[in-house]
């Protein structure tokens, strides 16, 4: 009898276990993937560093549930421990210095044993590692037919304040771990790529009598006078092949939306409005803007086509609605609740079903991706910031620190 | 009847035991080793230092417990939150500015709007802006030619002070007068 109990609990137990690995199963879908390393000839801190990224990669796809377990292993080898557990696929890689870095992957179904996808990366520059990862990540993810997240190899474009009219322009991965000063003395602010490939970018500088709008090509320091104005100048954004930019500027004192023709260099004026109107950004496949504005007394989104016409009040809610992004027929935008609180929200380019991307903090500068999937943003973290992701197909979000330095602008 | 429970439950630990067990796979596939990918990011980028720009410049004092970051003898204004209309507490300011304006012949001055840490990067700009203008539009109204004065905007890059305090960031919310020499 005694082991009729003894047998009867037992399976009790199974049977619990399993529901509860069923409830588990459904309640996550993504794919369950462990990670070999197999370098050789790397330090040991390097060799940490990189797993990390290729977990935060993995983690912000949101397609993948990954074992944060660092297994080491040889990469040639079709042995694989047992310590991996129930995984659908295991992703070796080896990292090694000959002659720059180099990096080659392999995929393997654990069911079938194939090896799926397999791929050989180098580069010179060994401090911008980072970006082989993202890089080998987001071909794996392709070659598994998942939704795009080539986003995670763009570069970061940011400036931060490093002393009082005193700020930096820096270039940097998502995850912040390579970063690069680009521009450095004096105020140089609002920096924006001036095209999609990431080649040149746009900023203002205060060096001169006026703020001058430069665009600077990052690869060989090519400088390009683009605009001058008193007061302000901002290139807010660009147009889809880069033809055309959205200035913020003053001439007479007055901040209003302008449009540059990049080529000419002729501005064109948006907006006419004795208050404030900024941020400007191309929607409705460049024939029309949404715009922040202070014309119902405080700041809130509003939308009107290139040529003046149809000006309509985008969003409804909040009373402090200073920020916007658009990609598609989405908007999103930053929101002041309190003294302390800045949330995003998601919304319609026509400003319904608007739902909170954020709840808690001071977020801020929402960015849309390239592709439009993700939203970046920026977290107040005491006196410094943090850069933050929300994947919004699966949910994920992830946020890295800039070490108690606060942002003035971003782009991506 | 004994034996029937302890073969069953050995079964159990074997169904258990052979979950811990793990395939090796070949090594086979499609091949793309001898593929190289090189980036745009993998790239080399530049590094440019600009020229250094200005000073803070030092304080100057209005004979009374106003904080003042203007200099030469101008005294600064200061702004409610979110707010570019200048107070009436101000109004004696202006005149004090507008009267050292037309004390120093033709020079010109430079008028910078300034924020404090709340608001957003284009947003704070802009309303630093207004604030100069604002500025700039009550010394026109006391007979100062609009050509002695140019206005930039420094948004919230340019504080007197840190504090996470009231205080603190009115001090920051203010317009600056300075000589352009």
């Amino acid at each position: 009898m005694r082991y009729f109990i003894v047998t009867f609990l037992f399976s009790l137990l199974l049977f619990g276990a399993d529901a509860k690995l069923t409830i588990e199963k459904n309640a996550d879908n993504r794919t369950k993937i462990a990670l070999i390393d197999g370098s050789q000839g790397v330090s040991e801190t390097l060799s940490q560093k990189f797993f990390q990224i290729l977990l935060a990669d993995l983690k912000i796809s949101g397609h993948f549930l990954a074992d944060t377990t660092h297994h080491k292993g040889d990469f040639q080898s079709n042995m694989f421990p047992p310590s991996i557990g129930n995984k659908e696929y295991v992703f070796k890689y080896a990292l090694s210095q000959q002659g720059g870095l180099n990096l080659v992957v392999s995929l393997v179904n654990v069911t079938s044993g194939n090896s799926i996808f397999q791929k050989s990366y180098t580069m010179t520059t060994q401090d911008k590692y980072p970006f082989l990862a993202h890089k080998a990540i987001s071909d794996m993810n392709a070659a598994l037919n998942f939704p795009d997240i080539s986003w995670i190899n763009r570069y970061l474009l940011f400036s931060r304040y490093v002393g009082s009219k005193q700020s930096e322009i820096l270039l940097a991965d998502y995850t912040l771990t390579y970063s690069k000063v680009i521009i450095s003395g004096g105020l140089n602010l609002f920096p924006k790529w001036a095209d999609n490939e990431q080649r040149s970018f746009y900023y203002t500088s205060f060096s001169g009598r006026v703020p001058t709008l430069y665009r600077l090509n990052i690869y060989t320091g090519a400088k390009d006078m683009m605009a001058t104005s008193e007061g302000m100048l901002v290139c807010s954004d660009i147009n889809k092949n880069g033809t055309k930019a959205l200035l913020t500027m003053a001439p007479n004192g007055q901040p209003d939306i302008y449009e540059l023709d990049v080529t000419t260099k002729q501005t064109r004026r948006l907006t006419d409005f004795g208050g404030i109107d900024v941020g400007g950004r191309y929607v409705d496949d460049d024939s029309s803007i949404v715009f922040v504005s202070n014309r119902l007394g405080y700041p809130n989104i509003f939308r009107q086509s290139l040529f003046g016409s149809g000006l309509t009040q985008v969003v409804h809610h909040g009373r402090n609605n200073n920020q916007v992004d658009a990609y598609g027929d989405k908007i999103v935008y930053a929101s002041r609740e309190s003294s302390r609180s800045f949330n995003l929200y998601l919304a319609n380019l026509n400003g319904s079903q608007a739902y909170p991307l954020t709840s808690t903090g001071e977020n801020q500068f929402p960015r849309f991706s390239s592709n439009g999937k993700v939203v970046l943003f920026v977290k107040q973290q005491g006196s410094g910031s943090a850069i933050g992701y929300i994947n919004l197909e699966t949910k994920q979000s992830e946020h890295f620190s800039l070490g108690g330095k606060k942002v003035q602008s971003i782009d991506w | 009847m004994k034996l029937i429970f302890k073969i069953v439950t050995a079964m159990f630990f074997i169904i258990l035991l052979a979950g811990c067990s793990q395939k090796a796979p070949a090594m086979n596939g499609a091949d793309g080793m001898g593929q190289v990918s090189d980036a745009p990011q993998f790239g080399d980028t530049v590094s440019i230092n600009e020229n250094s720009y200005g000073s803070t410049g030092q304080s100057g004092a209005f004979g009374n417990n106003r904080y003042n970051s203007s200099t030469d003898g101008f005294q600064s204004i200061y702004f409610g939150f979110d707010n570019y209309s200048i107070g009436g507490d101000m109004q004696e300011y202006i005149t004090h500015n507008a009267a050292k304006l037309r004390s120093i012949g033709n020079a010109t001055v430079r008028i910078e709007g300034n924020c404090d840490e709340f608001g957003t990067d284009e947003y704070n700009y802009a309303l630093g802006l207004k604030r100069a203008k604002s500025v700039k539009d009550s010394l026109i109204a006391q007979g100062i030619p609009a050509s002695r004065m140019s206005l930039v905007s420094f948004g919230e890059s340019s504080p007197v002070c840190n504090e996470p305090t009231d205080e603190c960031y009115a001090r920051n919310r203010r317009v600056d007068l300075r000589i352009v020499r």
